[in-house]
């Protein structure tokens, strides 16, 4: 018997008693259900998670600080070390980076540049007219995505150039972020090695050259204006020079010439006595914490599917014993042993693609409704959080379908074994 | 030509053994209407089952064409029976959920016939039982008699060698028995297959040309009806 014809009776036969199979494959339609929508969170977890790591991290770059000495005891006094340490960064325990170090890690092999995390501590930014409000200076990256309420930059930004958040821009008194660019902002900053009774202080004078707008993806950016690397250096010279914590920095990042190449660079540094950090680590930590998550949600699927096998099994027995006779006639008229088992796993199969693909249509169904009213929620934007890649719906259908011919072939087996005169005997 | 040769089948084990089949042997040659006639438990089915390979005798041979069947692998028995025979049941064991042309169809697909060769042969048998109209009726809503015509048409359609009917009419009135009859004789003839009935209707076994007697697994007799009906 050919198996498009055999298909097809399993069609047939299981077209006849709706209800049934219907039933038995809403029960394995729950774990497609369940499996789609987790494969989907995973899928759009990752590459929220990507795009957040992205828009926060340069790929090429690998962030640096100097390797802690985790033993738990306590460490021995030192000239050298400890004495800066207390001095910048109140005796934290952490090693800081000199400008020795620095030189030291330019000599790696495929590393650009090194640039110390400069983040100037300035006292206040105003502009004319304006109060004074406190404020953080963090250094502004090229590769890092950033997304402008006004402006925009186009490549690195300039060393008198800045770049305000919409927060900022009200404070500071403009009508919209629009109106902000172009304007000119002071930065106030006082040189922590002059004297306090006197001290020595300057302004620092920027053009407004675009407004970062709140993202869901951005972290860094969202509290600190930025400023290029030059002008950082700037400000940061004039206000810790003379000071012991000068030329000692917390972390440097190492700008690699290709992002292939960042792995090897940070193997490098960790040799030399680094804690080495790339964007890949970062987005590891995130992955695996959503990794965790979208396998216990699969896990539930999976149950789902376990349960679903035994109403299969028992259905399919149930189909066999009430068509005894139609199988009976069957073997008589020439049906072969292996035919007659193909026939039920087939109907099997069915039951399971029909679940399968109840299920899994009813997740994308809901879900495609449900991502604007997640992201909404979640303030992600545009983003939507539930991803279906037809290639997972499609392993999903066929996976199941697998799963259901594997619960059919007991009973299968039971209605090929069949002794066909049995079957037929009527009295 | 099929040779029933020394068929014994016993049913049961040791003091609970039950002799169906004892030492049974003989002829039926190609193109004959042969009733199997007996009682109740003779032994009169596990003969048919024998003879078409759905029962394994302990000992005997039964040769069909020079070909014999009992030597064969089961698949290659399946084959045989899917091509070269057919079966007509007192309960018909029609699909009744299906239409009339599905019924009709399941001989056709079970030996492997092309799709496109199907649809002809089955409009054929149905036309030669006078089912045409209902080809497509679901076959639960014919008559009786109406099954049992539906149950002749799927076991013509594949053209087979030897027709193996179970109590034909066993479950019909002496009219549409009667249709059914003149429908099994006159495919017999006109064919010239060899025609294999199962019954205890005496009636019935007087029209056939040969007429086999069982008795408590037992060959009672064989006896030649041709001269008789040429009368």
């Amino acid at each position: 018997m050919k198996l498009i014809d055999i298909t097809r009776r399993a069609g047939r036969s299981l077209k006849h008693a709706k209800a049934r199979t219907l039933l038995t494959s809403l029960a394995i339609g729950v774990g497609a259900f369940t499996i789609t929508l987790s494969l989907a969170g995973g899928q759009g977890g990752r590459e929220y998670t990507d795009a957040i790591v992205k828009s926060n991290t340069n790929v090429k770059e690998v962030s640096a600080t100097k390797a802690v000495d985790d033993s738990g005891k306590i460490q021995q006094y030192s000239e050298t070390s400890a004495g800066q340490v207390s001095a910048g960064f109140g005796g934290s325990g952490f090693d800081p980076i000199s400008y020795d170090d620095i030189a030291e890690l330019e000599k790696i092999s495929n590393v650009v540049t090194v640039t110390p995390n400069y983040a100037p501590a300035v006292n206040y930014i105003t502009t004319e007219g304006q109060e004074k409000y406190v404020a953080t200076i963090s250094t502004f990256s090229p590769s890092v995505t950033l997304k402008f309420a006004a402006g925009s930059v186009d490549g690195d930004l300039g060393k008198d150039e800045i770049i305000l958040t919409e927060e900022y821009a009200e404070t500071l008194g403009f009508k919209t972020p629009q109106d902000a660019v172009g304007k000119k902002v002071d930065l106030g900053a006082q040189s922590l090695a002059s004297s306090p009774l006197n001290p020595d202080k300057r302004d620092f004078t920027y053009t407004v050259k675009g407004v970062s707008s709140a993202s869901g993806l951005a972290f860094r950016s969202q509290g600190s204006l930025l400023v290029s690397t030059a002008a950082a250096k700037d400000m940061y010279d004039y206000i810790n020079e003379g000071t012991r914590a000068y030329g000692q920095f917390l972390l440097v990042a190492v700008e690699v010439n290709d992002a292939d190449n960042a792995e090897s660079v940070k193997q490098a540094m960790i040799k030399k006595g680094y804690d080495a950090q790339t964007s890949d680590d970062i987005l590891g930590t995130v992955n695996t914490f959503i990794n965790v998550l979208l396998g216990i949600l699969l896990g539930f699927g999976a149950l789902a599917v376990l349960t679903s096998i035994f109403g299969i099994i028992n259905t399919q027995y149930i189909s066999v014993l009430e068509r005894t006779q139609q199988i009976g006639l069957m073997k008589a008229l020439g049906m072969s042993r292996r035919d007659v088992g193909r026939l039920f796993k087939l109907e099997a199969a069915w039951i399971g693609f029909l679940g399968g693909a109840l299920g899994s249509g009813l997740a994308i169904l809901v879900g495609t409704i449900a991502n604007p009213y997640i992201s909404d929620a979640l303030n992600l934007e545009d983003i939507y959080l539930l991803i279906f890649s037809p290639v997972q719906v499609l392993i999903v259908v066929v996976g199941l379908m697998l799963v259901s011919v594997g619960a059919g072939i007991l009973p299968a087996r039971k209605a090929s074994k069949l002794d066909p005169i049995e079957a037929l005997r009527t009295e | 030509m099929i040779e029933i040769k020394n068929i014994t089948k016993t049913y049961g084990k040791k003091q609970n053994a039950f002799l169906a089949l004892d030492d049974v042997s003989f002829d039926i040659p190609t193109g004959a209407s042969v009733a199997i006639i007996g009682k109740s438990g003779s032994g009169k089915s596990t003969l048919m089952h024998a003879v078409s390979g759905l029962d394994r005798p302990e000992t005997g041979e039964i040769i069909i064409d020079g070909e014999s069947i009992l030597t064969l692998k089961p698949r290659a028995i399946d084959k045989f029976r899917s091509e070269k025979m057919s079966f007509i049941f007192q309960s018909f064991f029609i699909q009744a959920n299906e239409t009339c042309y599905d019924n009709v169809s399941l001989p056709l697909e079970i030996a492997g016939v092309p799709f496109g060769e199907r649809r002809a042969k089955v409009e054929a048998a149905l036309a030669a039982v006078e089912l045409t109209d209902k080809l497509n009726s679901r076959a639960r809503n014919l008559s009786g008699g109406q099954k049992q015509r539906l149950a002749v048409a799927r076991a013509i359609v594949n053209s087979p060698q030897v027709l193996f009917a179970d109590e034909p009419t066993g479950n019909l009135d002496s009219k549409t028995g009667d249709v059914i009859e003149d429908l099994l004789f006159g495919y017999n003839k006109k064919n010239n297959i060899t025609l294999i009935i199962v019954t205890h209707d005496p009636e019935l076994a007087d029209k056939c040309d040969i007429r086999v007697e069982i008795k408590d697994g037992k060959l009672q007799s064989v006896t030649d009806q041709t001269k008789k009906l040429a009368k």
